[in-house]
């Protein structure tokens, strides 16, 4: 059993891919879902839709974080000198950060959509929606920032023979 | 006279709808260049190569462009509403 061998970037490359993969599926959840409130909200009160469009604004931001996950593995990665150990932290830190953003992505996905279309009658949800989608937009920050621990700890990897 | 109000508000929308597209391509070119930009320059040149502190940066750069953007929409709507409101005073003075 070798500390390096040939078959370890493919679990750093995977963990780059679900990274991107997973969270952007949680922001095209978010962004299609609210999008349908938004497409309702539209036919009644049109000078509401700036302020109804921050759930999407908020899925990309969801996209952003596996983008920025993304890049920071693939910028560990090496064709040579890539230990085992390395790979499974980078798979670990890619999946921690796709399945938190698609989570993320569902929740504001649901939260953008009623709460658009409730603000049509009542004005005073608008506040609401912002806190709600900011408290299920930081549950993609906490999976980067377990991203960003695990992967930081991916340069302890020892030498290869 | 109703034709020429409901021509006025069909160009108001228009202006309006204009400017919502414009702030929203603002937004999603500021949503993909500021994070990434943000990351690698300060990645380079302020935290000298620690990348934790670098996604970091990235992170509040994005969030900022989500708060600039709230702001920007509360504004513009108090502005159309301010705009609806003088256009009906100056309604009643007729």
């Amino acid at each position: 059993m070798s500390v390096c061998p040939p078959y370890a970037p493919f679990f750093g490359f995977a963990g780059v891919a679900s990274a991107m993969i997973f969270s952007t599926v949680g922001a095209a959840y978010g962004t299609s879902k609210s999008g349908i409130g938004i497409a309702g909200l539209g036919t009644f009160k049109p000078e509401l839709i700036m302020k109804s469009l921050i759930p999407v604004v908020m899925s990309g931001i969801i996209a952003v974080y596996g983008l920025v996950v993304s890049v920071l593995i693939a910028g560990g990665l090496k064709p040579t000198d890539y230990s085992l150990y390395a790979g499974f932290i980078h798979l670990g830190a890619g999946l921690a950060c796709g399945f938190t953003g698609l989570a993320a992505g569902y929740a504001i996905g649901y939260v953008g959509d009623s709460c658009v279309r409730a603000y049509v009658f009542e004005s005073k949800v608008f506040v609401t929606m912002v806190l709600i989608l900011i408290f299920g937009e930081v549950l993609g920050l906490y999976g980067l920032i377990v991203a960003l621990i695990m992967n930081s700890r991916a340069s302890e990897a020892a030498r290869c023979p | 006279m109703s034709e020429q109000a409901a021509a006025g508000k069909l160009a108001a929308q228009a202006d309006d709808a204009g400017g919502v597209l414009t702030k929203l391509i603002i937004t999603a070119l500021a949503l993909g260049i500021a994070p990434l930009s943000s990351y690698f320059l300060s990645r380079d040149y302020l935290w000298a190569g620690n990348t934790i502190y670098a996604a970091l940066t990235a992170i509040f750069a994005a969030n900022l462009v989500l708060v600039l953007y709230i702001v920007g929409a509360v504004r513009e709507e108090s502005r159309l509403r301010a705009r609806e409101k003088q256009q009906s005073e100056s309604k009643k003075d007729r």
